[in-house]
């Protein structure tokens, strides 16, 4: 099954050439129609017979609907394209085919009407792609550059834009932490490109407004470590698109920032509609549960592992060693998953915005609300409110143009504090106590456990709204010089506050409690300004586009943490006025700011030789004076070889043939701030200042160069398109805590260090029209990326904290493991090599090197269009190692594990999985060790059904009577299902919430 | 156009900002540079209350598990582990690896706060703005408190790298000092930290080193030096010190706050949390469970039934196998709201025990007794003057060491610091510890440190 997506490529190849090969005859290429005159005819009154042809760029097409508006008339192209009808003057014809875009051609008078139709296939080429400071047409485009449009976002019932875009572009590598809604993803362009995990963060920026996307922090359990997503606020309903720019030609505009590259993010804009507004809502409603669960112990079984395991130890389960066995009732079954975890909630979704305008001037007006309730115990869940607003103005004479867009969303996360209930799911032993008493309050069955339920006292609130506007104004100066300013600014407030009510402890300690709250607050402010010139002139096949600008950022951050405590009681918990004492943890402000000067140069010769240069001089205040500034450049080339003025010349299944090539520089400056300043900070006790670092003025910019080569191929007319890339990423003048002796004090100096790092890697991106006609067309894209990443050098890495962490030749996701030597036949105990046989286990045996990154992955779509219906599904693959949770603990002590404890070690000759069943420390200890063995490292690819959706468009005769211009309904389900070989909860996560399985009908209307 | 003429106005703005005043960041208020730090008395004297905030937190003072007092207690026959951490247990068995991670704290921790007394010297010699005598006092006290910090190392370590400096491209590669370097320099600071601080104690607070704290150590350190007519004359100046100082009958209220026996202590206030115990109250006292040490039998049994440190030092913890006796000086486990208990480091008892020894050393034996006498009496001992009026000198050194022992068990460990100045440590732990060698009275120099500079180098027997 694991091969499952490799498989399919071949059979939708297959199926492709069958396709092609037995070409039906309305494939048949003749010669375009040119009967066109036009008449005018006074008399409106008269009906007459009109006829025409409708062609592609390739020919006529037949089974075309050609319908008179308003009406049930109409008629199909003929197997030639041709048609006729009976028409009035005054009649607007409809033509409409599946797969291409409808048009509306007024009669008037005409006796011949012949229309080309549009294809949304050819049209993939003409897309203008946003690569930021400017676009580019697909087929130009000498970057690389992926795209997701609002097709494959809007439906997704997630609450982060990146959450969608998994598995979706070649190159990206998103994880979802957890399906805990809110969390933060993670994202990695290309591989690593920095030692320090938090230097990895590509640029965002959402309509031209650079967002600081790094991860709120929380002390919630399930956000502690990925922290929450700041981009959570944006309505994923109104986006317009989201590109990703990778490669030096594409990122080196944005220079010290492009190093990880670029996701760039476009709402909606309004489309002009001649003066009437249009109304589009949209609604969903559904159920969302968790979609996997690890095969756990009953009663029974669970009472006969713990009574076995204390046989083997010689040792009477006594009440303070083994409660489970000696207090509580040996008949007792809770299935704790389904206690904690099994919940199904609602999640439901209300998207609405009204557009219009005129020739000059559009507007967008929109809001949406989206809730969804959780999965685990309790009132928990997540809200988020958005509004939109965009305005776009231009003078008549196009000369003057205005464009202002903001984004506004709250989002309220409610969660609690303390138990991880993953953890407790899995390993709360299934006999243990009832989770109330007689009375209806906690049961604590006398102090002998913790009640699971007490952490829903802890509740913790994470609530954030940020806004996001922009606004950009340009005026032509000349014939095709035109100045244009953007100014952008944001602003981000987030507030974590936790209450530790008296009820999340144990009546019996409650005379011992401090009631306590923590708080934390974090503020972000920007503000940039862009003012740019760009010159664009055609010398007749010599075509040129110069852009230059300036870029001026300033970015304020604030986090303010207190705790407090000594509360009175619960009612006022929370209220930092009622606390006894307030401590503030941590109060910083940081200021970062940052200016540059970047320019372009676009060249190209008769649209098809094309030179892109980019080049951008960046200012950081992170580092000291004098070494802030530096220069960032790229050059791309492309060569469109086959296109379709060259379609002669090539072979005629070619339609499309393009090479690009890029190389170049961008840099990373993602490091703390004020690390060059010789600072002393507050201590946490009263009073007292402290040095906070090692001050070293001289670091700078890490750099990272990039290398890219690409083909792209269209064939069949585009029914096929191919784009492979390979590239080379390599990172270098790492900065990163050089590391010093404790006797100057600390134990590193932030330093650049010549350490390299390599990415390199294959990108595959493949769509294909497998099959069109009348009623039926059946579209495929595919991605996939074989990544590759290498330390090639560190000076003095036995000497630094990464030691061992990194290894040079390995990639930075690497694992150093114990060997595992398989069941100790003396004990039945796991045992492990003691390779260099110092008598010890330390990180000198941790020999096994094991490479925990992905090996390769992909996505597959497949859009299967049926009359009025609409099927899709999008399935994502990943192929990689990963630490695989066969047992929850140690097997035989206290807490329920997996059904494999029941085959455990036994006697000399067994060879099993699980060692002796045992509570002992030194079982506890050989468990522990062996989890960093590779005995658990092994195959966690998996084969995921991202979403499936399926939408019925309401037939036009019926939706003429409602005086809607179009209905349609959907159903939507995510993450129906997953294969793989791994056993825990998530194969990308380990032992967390797995990503949640949900599924959503809803109603799209467009008045 | 009007269009264009703003475009002019706004390229005009550009064109009056440099290039790097753009991205001229001002300090943040929640930082504060060292030029500022140092040029006013306010933020310079923070400066220095964040190093006595820092030794309340600092892994090799802060008295928690990885601190001296619990480490070198183990390491000594004064304490065991009640739970097995190997990172603890390898200094009770005298087999620390050098990868100790606990090991690498203490080293590691001390060396920050001599870097924090050394950026506040170099502070203060740099900039200007700082009044005169406020310079003298903070350079009095961050002078004392690296001689002590210096003091633990030369004694658990022997000999040092000698940082004076905060320059980090100096001292990277300093290989070690002589032992007898480190204490000159010692014998400097604490003679320059006398004449500089004076005698009173800021606002009543013990945590403030004045002039009798340094000459309390400085008792201390003359008498590891075996300079006995010293040790005797400063422990006596401090011992005349009465304004301040006296020995308390009640041996409960020996580790309050500002006790009258208190020379130096350190707040728990400094750690910036909310419990307002002491680390060691926390650590030492057992009330659910057996915690993580306890003291030895041996050492119980080094009290006579009638000694009242037993009821009023000693606390038992038992459960169904076993009984736990712990150290109950301080008497708080956990707290909240102001601290009544300090941390102590130097307190008078030890300065009659410092000059009781460095007079029988010089064979003033009446004198010393009487001084070794006040501590037997305080504890409902029979003093010595009655029991045994003609004592010989080497009953009498061998009975101070026993009260050493007694007295000062589980601060800052005394008894460890005690076996090795004195040469018993192979002859006492020996026989009771089945893994010593004689090269176990130096701690390793942390692996890491090895590793980092090339001029490093290991003590024997590692």
């Amino acid at each position: 099954m694991k091969n499952n997506p490799e498989y399919r490529d071949i059979l939708s190849l297959c199926l492709l050439f069958i396709c092609f090969f037995i070409p039906p005859p309305y494939f048949a290429h003749f010669p375009h129609g040119h009967g066109f005159k036009s008449f005018f005819n006074l008399d409106t009154q008269q009906q007459y017979q009109l006829s025409g042809t409708v062609t592609d760029s390739y020919g006529p097409m037949p089974g075309v609907h050609v319908l008179i508006k308003g009406t049930n008339t109409g008629t199909f192209t003929d197997p030639n394209g041709g048609y006729s009808l009976l028409v009035n003057n005054k009649d607007i014809l409809v033509f409409s085919y599946l797969g291409y875009h409808s048009r509306e051609l007024p009669v008037l008078g005409r006796t011949t009407l012949d229309v080309e139709m549009q294809s949304e296939v050819t049209e993939l080429q003409e897309v203008e792609v946003n690569a930021g400071y400017y676009t580019v047409k697909e087929r130009e485009r000498t970057g690389s550059i992926s795209r997701v449009t609002a097709k494959e976002i809007e439906l997704q019932p997630v609450v982060n834009p990146l959450q969608a875009l998994q598995g979706r572009m070649p190159g990206v590598e998103i994880i979802q932490p957890s399906g805990v809604s809110g969390l933060a993803a993670s994202i990695r362009i290309r591989g690593r490109n920095s030692l320090r995990f938090e230097g990895d963060y590509p640029l965002f920026i959402v309509d031209g407004v650079p967002v600081n996307s790094s991860p709120i922090s929380s002390i919630n359990p399930f956000a502690s470590s990925s922290g929450i997503d700041p981009l959570n606020t944006l309505n994923l309903s109104n986006i317009q698109s989201i590109e990703v720019l990778k490669d030096a030609d594409a990122t080196a505009i944005y220079g010290s920032r492009g190093a990880n590259g670029v996701v760039l993010i476009s709402t909606k804009k309004g489309t002009g509609n001649k003066g009437k507004a249009s109304l589009d809502a949209k609604f969903y409603s559904g159920l969302h549960s968790v979609s996997n669960r690890m095969q756990l112990l009953n009663t029974a079984e669970y009472i006969g592992v713990r009574t076995e395991a204390f046989e083997n130890d010689g040792i009477t389960p006594t009440e303070t060693r083994a409660p489970d066995l000696v207090l509580w009732d040996q008949n007792r079954n809770t299935d704790w998953q389904d206690v904690l975890l099994g919940g199904t909630s609602t999640i439901s979704d209300l998207n609405m915005s009204v557009s219009g305008g005129n020739d000059n001037t559009t507007y967008v007006l929109g809001g949406s609300y989206h809730k969804e309730g959780t999965v685990f115990p309790g009132d928990s869940g997540y809200k988020k409110i958005s509004a939109n607003f965009n305005l776009n103005h231009s003078s008549t004479d196009r000369k003057f143009h205005i464009n202002f867009s903001t984004n506004y969303g709250v989002d309220n996360n409610k969660l609690f504090f303390g138990t991880n209930y993953v953890h407790s799911a899995l390993t709360l032993p299934p006999n243990a106590p009832e989770l109330y008493n007689s009375e209806g309050g906690l049961n604590w069955e006398n102090g002998t456990w913790t009640n699971p339920l007490a952490t829903l006292y802890a509740p913790q609130t994470i609530q954030t709204d940020n806004i996001l506007s922009n606004l950009s104004i340009s005026y032509e100066l000349l014939l095709g010089l035109r100045f244009k300013a953007n100014l952008g600014y944001s602003n981000l407030n987030s507030e974590d506050k936790t209450r530790n009510l008296m009820d999340s402890y144990d009546p019996d300690t409650w005379d011992r409690v401090t009631l306590t709250s923590y708080h934390s607050f974090t503020k972000r402010k920007s503000w940039i300004l862009e003012p740019q010139l760009t010159y664009n002139r055609g010398f007749k096949k010599l075509n040129l586009d110069v852009l230059g600008g300036i870029t001026i950022q300033n970015n304020q951050n604030s986090k303010l943490s207190m705790e407090g405590s000594g509360y009175s009681d619960d009612s006022v918990v929370g209220n930092l006025e009622a606390a006894d004492e307030v401590r503030v943890s941590n109060n910083e402000n940081i200021s970062y700011k940052y200016a540059a000067i970047f320019g372009r140069l676009g060249i190209n010769w008769d649209r098809k030789y094309f030179l892109n240069l980019t080049g951008r001089r960046d200012g950081s205040s992170k580092f000291g004076p004098g070494k802030r500034f530096a220069n960032f450049w790229a050059i791309g080339g492309a060569w469109i070889f086959a296109g379709q003025r060259a379609l002669k010349n090539s072979p005629s299944f070619l339609s499309f043939g393009k090479i690009r090539s890029s190389y170049g520089t961008t840099g990373s400056d993602q490091i703390p701030d004020y690390g060059y300043m010789d600072t002393y900070e507050p201590t946490l006790g009263p009073g007292g200042l402290y040095p906070t670092q090692l001050y070293n003025p001289d670091y700078s910019w890490e750099i990272n160069k990039k290398l890219e080569a690409s083909i792209q191929l269209g064939f069949f007319k585009d029914r096929v398109n191919v784009d492979l890339s390979w590239y080379r990423n390599r990172s270098s003048n790492q900065l990163v805590g050089y590391p010093l002796p404790s006797i100057t004090g600390f134990t590193s100096v932030q330093a650049n260090l010549p350490a390299l790092i390599e990415n390199t890697g294959w990108e595959l991106a493949l769509s294909t029209l497998n099959f069109q006609a009348k009623n039926f067309s059946w579209r495929t894209s595919l991605n996939l990326t074989f990544p590759s990443n290498k330390l090639l050098k560190f000076d003095n890495l036995d000497l630094s904290p990464y030691r061992f962490t990194y290894k040079i030749g390995e990639p930075l996701d690497v694992a150093f493991l114990y060997k595992y030597s398989g069941i100790d036949p003396t004990n039945g105990r796991y045992s492990i090599t003691d390779v260099n046989e110092d008598g010890r286990y330390d990180f000198e045996d941790q020999t096994v090197i094991r490479n925990m990154g992905r090996k390769y992955y992909g996505g597959i779509q497949n859009t299967i269009n049926i009359k009025k219906f609409n099927l899709s599904f999008f399935m994502e693959y990943v192929k990689q190692d990963s630490y695989l949770s066969d047992l929850t603990i140690t097997p035989g002590r206290f807490g329920n594990n997996t059904t494999q404890v029941l085959d455990p070690w036994r006697q000399e000759g067994d060879n099993p999985k699980v060692q002796k069943l045992s509570q002992s420390i030194t079982s506890f200890l050989a468990y522990n060790r062996v989890l960093n063995s590779d005995l658990f490292v092994g195959d966690a690819s998996f084969l995921r059904l991202r979403t499936l959706s399926l939408s019925y468009q309401l037939p036009n005769r019926i939706l003429s009577h409602i005086k809607v211009n179009t209905c349609t309904l959907f159903a939507h389900a995510q993450n129906l299902f997953t294969i793989t070989n791994f056993k825990g909860l998530d194969p990308q996560g380990g032992k967390v919430v797995p990503p949640l399985r949900t599924i959503t009908c809803g109603i799209q209307l467009k008045l | 156009m009007q269009y264009r003429s703003y475009i002019m106005l706004i390229l005009l703005c550009f064109s009056y900002t440099s290039c790097e005043d753009l991205v001229e960041v001002d300090i943040p208020d929640h930082k504060i540079v060292s030029e500022t730090v140092f040029s006013n008395n306010e933020t310079a004297n923070s400066a220095v209350l964040g190093i006595y905030n820092e030794l309340s937190r600092s892994a090799f003072s802060s008295g928690f598990v990885n601190s001296i007092t619990v480490l070198a207690g183990l390491s000594s026959d004064n304490l065991r582990s009640t739970v097995s951490s190997a990172n603890r247990v390898d200094f009770e068995e005298n087999e620390i690896l050098i990868q100790n991670s606990n090991n690498l704290g203490i080293w590691s921790s001390a060396y920050y706060i001599v870097y924090m007394c050394n950026a506040v010297l170099d502070g203060l010699n740099t900039y200007t703005g700082v009044s005169e005598t406020m310079k003298q006092k903070l350079i009095g006290e961050v002078i004392f408190v690296r001689a002590f910090t210096y003091f633990q190392l030369v004694n658990l370590y022997g000999d040092l790298p000698l940082i004076l400096s905060s320059d980090y491209r100096n001292n990277a590669n300093r290989s070690r000092n002589p032992i007898d370097e480190i204490y000159d320099q010692i014998e400097e600071d604490l003679l320059r930290a006398i004449e500089l601080l004076d005698t009173n104690y800021e606002n009543g607070e013990r945590l403030r080193p004045n002039k009798f704290t340094a000459m309390a150590l400085l008792a201390r350190v003359y008498l590891y030096l075996e300079d006995w007519e010293k040790a005797e004359n400063w422990s006596g100046q401090v011992i005349n010190g009465t304004e301040h100082f006296g020995i308390l009958n009640d041996l409960n209220a020996v580790f309050l706050a500002n006790s009258r026996e208190a020379i130096w202590q350190i707040s728990p206030k400094g750690r910036g949390e909310i419990g307002s115990h002491t680390r060691e109250g926390n650590v030492f006292i057992l009330l659910t469970n057996t915690g993580n040490v306890a003291l030895s039998e041996d050492l119980f049994a080094a009290f006579p039934d009638n000694d009242l440190r037993i009821q009023n030092w000693i606390g038992i913890y038992d459960t169904e196998n076993e009984r736990y006796y712990y150290p109950f000086k301080y008497k708080i486990k956990n707290a909240i709201g102001d601290a009544t208990e300090y941390s102590m480091v130097l307190r008078l008892a030890e300065q009659y025990l410092i000059r009781a020894e460095a007079r029988t050393e010089q064979g003033k034996l009446p004198g010393a007794i009487a001084d070794l006498d006040i501590i037997r009496q305080r504890s409902g001992l029979e003093p010595i003057a009655i029991l045994d009026p003609n004592i010989a000198q080497d009953e009498l050194l061998e009975a101070i060491m026993k009260e050493r022992r007694r007295e000062l068990f589980t601060e800052w460990g005394h008894r460890w610091l005690d076996l090795k100045r004195t040469e018993k440590a192979t002859e006492t732990l020996g026989p009771i510890k089945p893994l010593w060698q004689s090269t176990d009275v130096n701690y390793p120099i942390p692996e890491e440190e090895i590793r980092k500079n090339p001029n490093m180098t290991q003590n024997q027997g590692y």
